[in-house]
């Protein structure tokens, strides 16, 4: 158990984390729903839905697996993100996409199927970060969406800064580009 | 629409407020007097809104992915069990009667000792040469009866039987030990239908042996003693792949 029930309300943990670290599987199955909806909408944008679901998955198994390593030291949803953030990267490694992320395809949204009449423009966004390229989605989700600078994304991503900037300008064009034909 | 893409690249640097103060100044100079690219930047600040506005706009999966995850964890809280159904333990009951039913019909044939013939004696190496034979060692190409006439022709007589005697034992010996370190796994129901089906293809096979050390020749008893013995192996095997499974 990675704190007491005391301990963990005079950190500021969420009660329902701090037993499911003690092992209460009924606990941790309420952090999950309290947030299986966030890391799910990051992993299908950083990964696209057809891995989505699989994804979130590992993430909340290595979630359990590692929750007596939280010490409360910062909110668990911050907690949590990285740790998700992280899975999600190492995912894109073993499959060796890293190679091929920083592929300059910039007609890449010239796939994107043209909008209903007035479809939800949410949804239409949401399927413009997933036909962005690899590299540029990776980092726009990361940098516009998730709100990590540029210096943290060239560390999770062992790039360097300017790469990163690049690819998110890159990817904010790609994104104008489709949404300017709505 | 003109793109100026010396200046247009500069414009996401420009909303993150990511260049320098020189620059960041020729680019609001230029801004001033191109729509064109006041446009582009209106373009890119739209996009970062929405950006901004999708990270408050989780949607949940689609499928409940809860049990999944439970599943998963439940395999990693507790250590592996495997308990078998119904149908598998009566499956394993009927392989323990099938070998056991087919050596009692065996030990007692209705002709002289000799018995009927099976189709599935699989006898290849029930037959070992005599000392001194010159056939000594070779088990090749060989059936039950055809090694027992063989045996009366050529002075080879069926001594005893080995699966291989060395690799099935060690093959044997492996396995016992695989099970032994995995029974933790398994559930105390199916270790004692495994056990005890053990002993009794055990019990089998000790009768064979004794039945044949008084009446060598008979076949029947030689192809059912392996066919034993490989009854064994395959349960060994069997249940040592339950203490694999996830």
């Amino acid at each position: 158990m990675a704190l007491s029930g005391d301990t963990a309300i005079r950190s500021g943990m969420n009660e329902d984390v701090a037993l499911a670290a003690a092992g209460d599987a009924s606990a941790f199955e309420r952090v999950y729903r309290t947030h299986v909806a966030k890391i799910h909408s990051l992993t299908r944008r950083m990964l696209g839905s057809h891995e989505a679901d699989e994804v979130t998955q590992d993430i909340f198994v290595r979630t359990w697996q590692k929750l007596g390593q939280f010490r409360g030291d910062s909110a668990f949803s911050t907690w949590l993100h990285r740790l998700a953030v992280n899975v999600v990267i190492e995912r894109r490694r073993s499959f060796a996409i890293q190679r091929e992320r920083m592929t300059d395809d910039p007609a890449a949204l010239d796939f994107v199927t043209v909008a209903p009449a007035r479809a939800d423009l949410t949804v239409d966004f949401e399927q413009a970060i997933e036909l962005l390229p690899p590299g540029a989605r990776e980092i726009f989700v990361l940098h516009d969406v998730e709100g990590y600078k540029h210096r943290e994304i060239a560390v999770m991503l062992h790039i360097t800064s300017g790469t990163s900037k690049r690819q998110l300008h890159r990817a904010r064009m790609l994104m104008r580009k489709h949404l300017d034909g709505l | 629409m003109k793109m100026h893409t010396e200046w247009t690249d500069k414009l996401s640097d420009y909303l993150d407020d990511e260049l320098e103060a020189a620059e960041r100044a020729a680019v609001d100079a230029h801004l001033r007097e191109c729509a064109d690219c006041s446009a582009v930047l209106n373009d890119l600040r739209r996009v970062i809104a929405l950006a901004q506005s999708a990270a408050v706009d989780a949607r949940p999966p689609q499928a409940d992915l809860w049990t999944g995850v439970a599943g998963r964890i439940d395999r990693i809280r507790q250590p592996r069990r495997v308990s078998l159904t119904v149908t598998q333990l009566a499956a394993a009951a009927v392989l323990v009667a099938a070998v056991s039913g087919g050596l009692a019909w065996q030990f007692a044939p209705p002709f002289g000792g000799q018995g009927l013939r099976s189709e599935t004696s699989a006898t290849d190496d029930v037959v070992r040469a005599l000392p001194g034979s010159p056939e000594r060692g070779t088990r090749e190409g060989r059936s039950a009866d055809g090694g027992a006439a063989a045996g009366a022709e050529s002075g080879v007589a069926i001594v005893g039987v080995s699966l291989a005697d060395d690799q099935y034992d060690a093959a044997v010996a492996d396995l016992e030990r695989a099970l032994n370190q995995g029974r933790g796994k398994l559930d105390k129901a199916t270790i004692a239908v495994v056990e005890q089906n053990l002993q009794t293809i055990d019990q089998a096979i000790a009768q064979a042996r004794e039945a044949l050390a008084s009446d060598p020749a008979n076949s029947y008893l030689s192809g059912h003693l392996v066919e034993a013995r490989r009854r064994k192996l395959d349960l060994l095997r069997r249940a040592t792949a339950l203490t694999d499974m996830d």
